[in-house]
């Protein structure tokens, strides 16, 4: 297996992780720490620091020391310039005096200071970069089992298997590539039994995932774990794992002692030199130091021993003044004698790794005894066994040791004497130190810190440990990446029944929420602009037939005995009393009288309504009506027939010749009016046609099977041909239905619009006994309103953009919500906001146009045909 | 929140199949004082404990439903269909 790093190729050994195979090489530098630039070396080896933290396949801040080399895998620095070896930017180190607990905060308290510094210390600190043009693939899954098994030590196997041989379902979670925890180097830990993990791996209800971090415990029982390297096309995969149980059997880990450089690479925790032992057979060192004491000190003394390493001394931590070195540890400095080596191994306190626990509300409380906080009340329906309660702990000494400038947070550079000195200042608190600090608030969340923090707080306000207590466990513990939450980047897209034809014709296409539609047709003639295009479709409206499709209206069917009561109290029209065979407009609003939607219902019969929303509101106008019928106990159905249904709207002065071509019989005015409804066939499709008039033109809707959707779209072009059928996209519609000056909730309203404001006054019946917004229309219907949405016209062809400001008085008084250039009128002609004392007919107003004001003309009639007379020939 | 809802319909599923349909607040009576229905529209009682509201299944049966749910720990107390709380 082979890996670039650097412009070197490095040979790993299959089941090394990145950081194992680096080290082989001779890597002893992995990264440059957050503020100093410090460098650092392998410290814990199993994914709990920060000092492995690179970059991986353009994926930043991967842990290298827990990830599975594959081959040609292309490893970088983070944080380093130019290398990790040799690093300008460690110069900051020698500021460190100008820059104690706190500077930042104190520094930057004027902004000319911060916009001057900022990009210096952009440069400076941090972490890796995230590239915006990541090609990375995330993905989401769902996991569902009775007892979930965090963790795949000896205590977690054993709580596995024993509820999968009482018959539950069991998912194991384990962070590191192979099962077995710390009994895989450990001799401490134990051993396992020789079966155990055959019968655990073979048992058909149980589920292992390796590699996988669990980084939450949330309420009702589900867990976040993160899974590196699924498979080769994605880097990381988010899954939710629900279930009855959870066991957490997370184990402990080993964390840093205090002295001076206690951070010099060749400085490595006791456990993270037996993991490169006896994991990936590698040496960590030649000359070893190990710091510590008691038993554990021996016998890591005597593991080092087998493996050949030289033992220079075994040395207490009290006895211990610093590491020397200036890019590598070369000798440690004691109270008796200074001994060379180029390896210091350190035996930390064990911490129970108890963050799930006191995640999902359990207490963490000081155990003396054991030198650790132990988890305590725990949650319901969470249990803790193994190292993780607590029951192997029996830690010495308290890591809070010599040396002011020893380290206490390797993520954020945050010393033993940035600690006493924020303490000094009277941030005395646990958790308000953690803030000032910034201690524990690094990738690795205090696990590294937490411990030796919370004992020099403890000293250094004479509170005992169990009274200053431990900073509050939030997920995400250990820190995730962005991508991985956000997820897969699929973005389903709906297509309309007709898209493939649209597709043929040239449409330019337009993302509205999850639909694709033609904005605007170009079929072959490159060289035709937009506006041309646009205004080549609107002409064949106006003068003679258009056809666009309509498909992604919301389409509800609502029968029933009390279908027109729903109705009724759901918008502000009346529809109990619409007669069979009849379209109204409907406006819905909510308690307030807000405006919240608008479209057409057409009674079919008695008993049976079919109900058109807008396409953004389909699922709302749905839940809304099922509120409706859900308070009021009322017998309806309402079903959404949006997807079954392929919709397109003819219009035109030639429309009618068009439909009567295909057989359509009895569409004069007399026997079809406006605003009226009939099922009937076309060709040989059954549809349902509703004249209707949104771009103000002769014109039927037509709803049609979605399977017969292209061959009646079709049918229609063929017949309509020797009339000029041309069809249309959104933008024409858009500028036909603003000549009509009908307004588009929620393009043209907001959250506050009510009609009265809107020129929509007409809309609420407020003689009807109940409907949702009654009592505050009638309250809106005496008061006046502040401002109003007026159309307006503004010679010349100067478009103002959606969104310009109405200016009076130099101020901004309102805004343009739609705006476009008229063929009709030969100006620009808009909706736009403006104060009551503007909105009477004929006002003029000052709208900002690309930086220049210009005067328009205030008009609440609609710019083109304002009598009607043209949807109702 | 990642709390469970035992839908009566669908069984118990995660909240995020559901849309919160707020507090349950029945309307004031048509000729009420205008001051009722200011604060039908606008004040809601934010209840810090158990309170009885609405929940929509969306990814699931697509009906209305009504919860008691403890506000403090998420404790979903009972679910029922629309005037079938049982006694």
């Amino acid at each position: 297996v082979k890996l670039r790093f650097s412009n070197r190729q490095v040979e790993a050994q299959p089941g090394d992780t990145v950081a194992a195979a680096l080290y082989r090489a001779g890597q002893r530098i992995f990264t440059r720490s957050f503020k100093f630039h410090r460098p650092r070396g392998l410290m814990c080896c199993a994914g709990k620091c920060p000092n492995c933290l690179m970059n991986v396949d353009g994926v930043p801040n991967v842990r290298t020391c827990v990830t599975p080399v594959r081959d040609g895998m292309t490893v970088r620095s983070q944080n380093a310039w130019p290398s990790l070896d040799l690093d300008f930017l460690s110069a900051a180190g020698a500021m460190s005096w100008a820059m104690p607990v706190g500077w930042y905060y104190k520094t930057f308290t004027n902004p000319t200071a911060w916009h001057l510094a900022e990009p210096f210390i952009r440069r400076a600190a941090g972490l890796g970069e995230v590239l915006p043009t990541t090609d990375c693939e995330y993905e989401h899954t769902w996991m569902h089992t009775h007892t979930a098994v965090v963790g795949g030590g000896r205590a977690g196997i054993a709580a596995a298997l024993d509820a999968a041989e009482q018959g539950e379902t069991v998912t194991l979670i384990d962070d590191q590539p192979v099962l077995g925890g710390g009994t895989r180097y450990d001799r401490s830990a134990g051993q396992l039994a020789a079966d155990v993990l055959e019968r655990l791996e073979s048992h058909p209800s149980v589920t292992i995932l390796k590699n996988s971090a669990c980084f939450g415990l949330y309420e009702g029982c589900l867990l976040g774990a993160l899974q590196r390297q699924p498979h080769a096309g994605a880097v990381e995969r988010l899954i939710h794992v629900r279930s009855k149980r959870i066991v957490v059997a997370t184990g402990q880990y080993e964390v840093p002692l205090l002295f001076e450089n206690n951070d010099l690479p060749g400085v490595m925790l006791s456990s993270a030199a037996l993991r490169l032992m006896c994991l990936y057979r590698i040496a960590p060192g030649k000359r070893a130091v190990v710091i510590g004491d008691g038993a554990r000190a021996a016998e890591v003394a005597s593991a080092l021993a087998d493996f050949g390493i030289d033992l220079v001394a075994s040395l207490p931590h009290v006895d211990v003044i610093r590491a020397k070195g200036s890019k590598h540890v070369s000798s440690i400095q004691a109270t008796s004698g200074t001994f060379a080596c180029d390896l210091a191994v350190v035996c930390g306190p064990m911490v129970p790794d108890a963050g799930l626990v006191a995640q999902a509300g359990g207490k963490l409380t000081w155990q003396e005894s054991a030198g650790a906080f132990i988890p305590a009340d725990l949650p319901e329906n969470v249990l803790v066994t193994g190292s993780a309660a607590g029951q192997a702990q029996a830690n010495g000494q308290l890591p809070t040791g010599a040396g002011k400038t020893s380290l206490v947070c390797f993520c954020n550079d945050v010393t033993a004497r940035d600690l006493c000195d924020g303490i000094a200042e009277g941030f005395d608190r646990i958790e308000m130190l953690k803030r000032y600090t910034t201690s524990t608030m690094g990738p690795c969340q205090g696990r590294m810190c937490q411990l030796a923090a919370i004992g020099l707080c403890s000293r250094e306000t004479r509170r005992a440990m169990s009274e200053t207590g431990v900073t509050t466990s939030r997920p995400p513990a250990p820190s995730i990446s962005l991508g991985a939450l956000a997820g897969p980047r699929h973005h389903p897209i709906r297509r309309t029944p007709l898209h493939h034809l649209h597709e043929e014709s040239g449409a330019v296409w337009l993302d509205m929420g999850e639909w694709r539609r033609p904005r605007y047709y170009n079929s072959g003639a490159a060289t035709e602009s937009e506006r041309a295009c646009v205004e080549r479709e609107y002409r064949a409206v106006r003068e003679r037939v258009g056809l666009i499709d309509v498909s992604t209206l919301g389409k509800l069917d609502v029968r029933g005995p009390d279908a027109g009561k729903l109705l009724d109290q759901v918008y502000t029209h009346r529809f109990s009393d619409l007669k069979s065979g009849r379209v109204r407009y409907a406006v819905m609003c909510d308690e307030a009288g807000i405006l919240l939607d608008d479209g057409t219902i057409s009674r079919l019969d008695e008993h049976r309504y079919f109900v058109t929303t807008t396409t953004g509101n389909l699922e709302f106008v749905f839940q809304t009506l099922k509120l409706a019928m859900a308070t009021n106990r009322w017998a309806a159905h309402v079903t959404n027939v949006t997807g079954g249904l392929g919709s397109m709207n003819i219009a035109g002065p030639l429309a009618r010749a068009v439909l009567e071509k295909l057989g359509v019989r009895d569409l004069e005015t007399k026997s079809f009016p406006y605003m009226a409804c009939r099922e009937s066939v076309i060709g040989s499709v059954p549809a349902l046609l509703l004249r209707i008039g949104f771009v103000g033109e002769t014109g039927w809707e037509i709803h049609a099977p979605a399977e017969s959707a292209e061959d009646l779209w079709n049918t229609l072009l063929i017949a309509g041909a020797e009339f000029g059928i041309t069809p249309f996209g959104v933008e024409a519609q858009r500028l036909l239905r603003l000549e009509k000056k009908h307004v588009i909730i929620g393009v043209d309203t907001d959250a506050l619009t009510n009609p009265y404001q809107a020129d929509l006054a007409w809309v609420a019946k407020l003689d009807k006994a109940e409907f949702s917004g009654k009592t505050a229309l009638c309250a809106a219907s005496v008061s006046e309103q502040p401002d109003r949405l007026v159309g307006f016209i503004l010679p010349g062809d100067s478009v103002p953009e959606d969104g310009a400001p109405v200016v009076l008085d130099g101020r901004p008084a309102g805004r343009v919500t739609s705006s476009r250039y008229s063929p009709a009128r030969q100006a620009a002609i808009g909706l736009a906001w403006v104060p009551l004392q503007q909105s009477e007919e004929g006002a003029t107003i000052n709208v900002r146009v690309r930086g220049q004001l210009v005067s328009a003309i205030v008009t609440h009639e609609s710019f083109y045909d304002p009598e009607g007379a043209r949807l109702r020939q | 929140m990642s709390f469970l809802i035992r839908c009566p319909q669908c069984g118990e599923r995660s909240v995020y199949e559901f849309r919160f349909g707020g507090e349950d607040c029945s309307s004031p009576a048509k000729d009420a004082p205008e001051a009722d229905w200011m604060t039908y529209r606008y004040v809601r009682k934010n209840i810090n404990g158990v309170q009885s509201e609405w929940w929509f299944h969306r990814a699931g049966c697509r009906e209305w439903l009504q919860a008691v749910r403890d506000t403090v720990s998420n404790e979903v107390i009972e679910t029922f269909l629309p005037g079938e709380r049982p006694a």
